[in-house]
């Protein structure tokens, strides 16, 4: 049953900062079928061509969340990626170290500061005295209770997605996608006694800095698909807290102003996101942006269809009174 | 120079619960580890816990269950101990957090699985290992202790009789350093990369069961490897008996569904040697597919089914094998999975060596004998590593403070440095494969003794081959080239050991079939191997087997 293989060039990053100056990229060709794992050629690297090579692996099932990398520019498991489709895509195969996270050598990164966010989020089942557990048995759950977790259990904590995220470059007060995917775990938790506490707690620690690009989820190797859980506790924290915070007045501005002409009324968005001190804070900013485009002071037009528009809104919310 | 009261070693589910009872009996912990806790090999996991909860099933049964799967090499008390903690083990988890597959009615789900009389077997979905690794990792966070991760334990460090503590390599800074400790828990799981076809993680290398057996500890039962019935073609990757539990059936190239013709009453949920024989049997016989493998269907059991309680196997059959279980047939072979045999410890997990303890697969207590049940690996992780921690701690307790001495560092610093230095020598990734090779083809499912003294000699000249081994990374940086050296290092004395006792055994039981000794000798085998290390390989000895309240009877599926 011997797969015909194919002559595939790869460029591997490689940097030891207790030895060189600067990264280089070593290039290896290999012959391999097109199914071959990338983590099977790197290894088959390590054993053939040079033992140095230095990486994080170990279970090549995809459930240890070791051996995440950037293959062809996107963070991906290399266990899981099949070389054919990537050198039909790229001609060649660069592996490069995950990004948001420094490199110590090769393609191995501190995750440290992923941790570090990880653990602010208060991974665990937080429990009450006045309301305990069920004694000598196990507290009862529906299966469509775990329904509610989606695919959250499955997430191997590999950091595929917070490398992919441009809000944990940004800010490091942003929990990133897999730390506000596990909050969602704790939240939809029935035996978890903070759900509410958790979602007041968050807005102001983060949850609102999500840029809405879904790079997480397109980087995701096991479909915990975390931008939709984001956007699931953005939906529950405004149900628990209210509008309360820039961040869900922002969402909640957008929404209105789409829904009245059409089209976004941008200065009246600042004015309904910030609270009268963090609008002096934006001035600056805002006489900044001003200058440059005045037509933003100006109340916009609404635009042509608007009822078309508001026909949308209406099918997604039938239940909301009419304007 | 670290001192703790309580050293556990990996930071898997044995290693985690060790922890965790140790931190609740008030002793100073920590966790040494090659890997971050949640990139253990538990987390591999897929099938499932057993716990007789269900009304029509008893602790009983699953005692009888255990003590017959193990061919009647178990230890009945420590079986049933075994059994009788399992409901409340499983129920700490759910406590923890672990989320589970649940009833209609909110209760934990319950699948059949191999050599069990009922449906007894806690999930998951099929990443059940996944789940409670989650939970015991949310709830030990909750602790207090300190985690040396990324470390890799070169040796156990035994003065006076005593254990020490540890010597470790820190990857990051590149150093060695000893950690004193007055009790040591060696929870680093099996030794299963010995063999190149093997379900186990690349880091299943045995360090903890080397260093012990370096250190003088004994090793118990070391012939007996489970070789599971279904691993991916190719890969090797792991497809859950919980497919077989769900309905899966193994097929021939005839299309027969040859598990009648070898266990009539349970068909494929024999146990897994049954299941394994029968398919090597089945390929031996000119009724396999050219490759050669046998066909494992799911495809009856509809879309549904398949994709929402075999979610992981769907993901690993597309990915890795580019087949889709719900319209082909999955090809598999047997593949090593499981090491019954391990450190020699008794039901809390003690050693034959004072203040030196392990637990989970890296361990012997015995529970699975002869051929491990499935579901019964994960709860042994979590009952013996509790008791373990329970234990180390209360052995910190009383002990005085650990004695070491700067020449217990320099000695395996000499020895990597020895390494390093050697312009010309051995590369431990080329002994590691063929020690592999020898393994796969000579150490199977069916023994000949002339292949395993074949395989013997094949070990013994890679040892000395091993004696030259160099590492080309000169880098003080992460160099996992160092790893793979003592990793190897470590792999090539359990292969002996494991070969040793194979050669020595002149019985088949369990996983241990030897095609010129097929049947069971009581008379002669119901006892224990015991290895330890000698000045020319592994010397063997023999202990009774515990028997309680099961007389032997012939095993029947």
């Amino acid at each position: 049953m011997a797969a015909s293989t194919t002559s595939t060039p790869f460029e591997v990053y490689r940097f030891d900062p207790s030895k060189d100056s600067a990264p280089r990229y070593d290039r290896f060709t290999l012959d391999l079928p097109a199914h071959t794992p990338v983590l099977t050629a790197l290894l088959k690297i390590r054993t053939e061509n040079d033992p140095s090579l230095t990486l994080r692996y170990s279970c090549r099932s995809a459930i240890c969340g070791s051996c995440a990398m950037l293959i062809n520019s996107k963070s991906r498991l290399a266990c899981q990626t099949p070389v054919g489709p990537e050198l039909a895509r790229h001609g060649k195969i660069v592996i490069e170290p995950m990004r948001n996270q420094p490199v110590v050598r090769d393609l191995v990164v501190d995750q440290k500061p992923f941790w570090d966010r990880y653990r602010k989020i208060e991974p665990f089942l937080k429990t009450d005295a006045r309301d305990p557990m069920p004694v000598g048995r196990e507290n009862p759950m529906t299966p469509e209770q775990v329904d509610r977790f989606h695919e959250t259990p499955r997430c191997i904590a590999c950091a595929a997605c917070y490398s992919a995220c441009p809000a944990v470059e940004a800010d490091p007060e942003f929990p990133g996608p897999m730390a506000l995917a596990k909050l969602y775990r704790f939240v939809v938790d029935p035996r978890d006694k903070d759900s509410k506490n958790r979602l007041v707690r968050i807005q102001p620690e983060g949850l609102w800095l999500c840029l809405r690009c879904h790079l997480c989820t397109e980087a995701c190797p096991k479909d915990v698909r975390p931008s939709e859980r984001i956007r699931d506790l953005k939906e529950m924290a405004i149900a628990a807290a209210g509008v309360s915070e820039p961040g869900s007045r922002h969402a909640v501005g957008f929404k209105d102003n789409i829904a009245e002409a059409g089209i976004l009324n941008e200065f009246k968005l600042v004015r309904q996101t910030y609270g009268p001190m963090d609008l002096l804070r934006q001035l600056p900013q805002g006489i900044k942006v001003a200058r440059k485009k005045p037509e933003i002071l100006k109340k916009p037009d609404p635009i042509e269809g608007l009822d078309e528009v508001r026909a949308i809104y209406k099918a997604l919310d039938p239940d909301a009174e009419d304007r | 120079m670290h001192r703790h009261d309580v050293v556990v070693v990996g930071a898997g589910l044995a290693g985690q619960r060790a922890a965790l009872a140790a931190i609740e009996a008030k002793s100073d912990v920590a966790i040494v580890s090659k890997l971050h806790p949640l990139r253990s090999h538990s987390g591999a996991a897929q099938g499932g816990i057993n716990a007789a909860i269900g009304k029509e099933d008893s602790v009983d049964t699953h005692i009888y269950d255990t003590v017959k799967g193990s061919d009647y090499l178990g230890d009945q008390d420590a079986i049933e101990f075994f059994c009788r903690e399992a409901g409340p083990t499983v129920i700490e988890m759910e406590h923890f957090g672990t989320i589970f597959s649940r009833a209609p009615d909110g209760s934990l789900a319950r699948r059949p699985f191999g050599g069990a009389a009922f449906p007894r077997t806690i999930y998951a979905a099929d990443r059940t290992g996944l789940a409670l690794l989650q939970g015991l990792y949310e709830r030990l966070g909750t602790e207090s202790f300190t985690m040396y991760d990324e470390w890799d334990l070169t040796s156990v460090v035994v003065h006076e009789g005593r254990c020490q503590g540890i010597v470790a390599f820190d990857r990051r800074r590149g150093s060695f350093e000893e950690i004193a400790a007055k009790s040591v828990v060696l929870a680093t799981g099996p030794c299963g990369r010995v063999y190149g076809r093997t379900t186990n993680s690349h880091t299943s290398t045995g360090d903890g069961i080397a260093a012990a057996y370096r250190a003088g500890a004994a090793l118990k039962d070391m012939e007996f490897v489970q070789f599971h019935p279904t691993a991916l073609l190719e890969s090797s990757i792991l497809i859950t008996e919980g497919a077989r539990g769900e309905g899966g059936i193994l097929k021939n190239v005839n299309g027969e569904r040859f598990m009648a013709r070898y266990a009539p009453h349970v068909l494929d949920l024999a146990s897994r040697d049954v299941v394994s024989r029968a398919i090597i049997t089945e390929v031996r016989e000119g009724r396999g597919f050219p490759g050669p493998y046998v066909h494992l269907e799911l495809m009856h059991l509809g879309k549904e089914k398949i994709e929402s309680r075999l979610q992981e196997i769907c993901d690993f059959c597309r990915t890795f094998a580019g087949i889709d279980p719900v319209t082909q047939p999955i090809p598999v072979m047997p593949a090593q999975h499981y090491m019954m045999g391990g450190i020699g410890t008794n039901i809390r997990g003690e050693t034959n060596i004072p203040g030196l303890l392990a637990a989970g697969e890296a361990a012997c207590v015995s529970i699975h004998g002869a051929n491990r049940l499935g579901g019964n690996s994960l709860l042994e992780t979590l009952v013996f590593g509790k008791q373990a921690g329970i234990a180390a701690a209360e052995h910190a307790a009383r002990a005085p403070a650990p004695s070491v001495d700067p020449a217990d560092v320099a000695k395996d610093a000499a020895t990597v440095d020895a390494m390093m230095r050697r312009s010309d020598g051995e590369e431990p990734q080329h002994l590691r494969i063929a020690m592999q090779a020898a393994m796969d083809s000579k150490v199977g499912v069916f023994r000949l003794p002339e292949e395993l003294t074949a395989a013997l000699a094949d070990v013994r000249a890679l040892q000395t081959r091993y004696e030259r081994v160099r590492v080309v990374d000169s880098s003080k940086s992460y160099n996992l080239n160092l790893t793979d050296a003592l990793e190897t290092g470590h792999m090539l004395d359990l292969a002996e050991a494991i070969v040793v006792g194979a050669i020595a055994r002149t019985e088949s039981r369990g996983a241990h079939s030897r095609v010129d000794f097929p049947k069971r000798d009581d008379a002669n085998w119901m006892r224990h191997t015991l290895a330890t290390r000698g000045p020319s390989g592994p010397v063997l000895s023999y202990a009774p087997v515990t028997y309680t309240r099961w007389e032997p009877k012939e095993r029947v599926y």
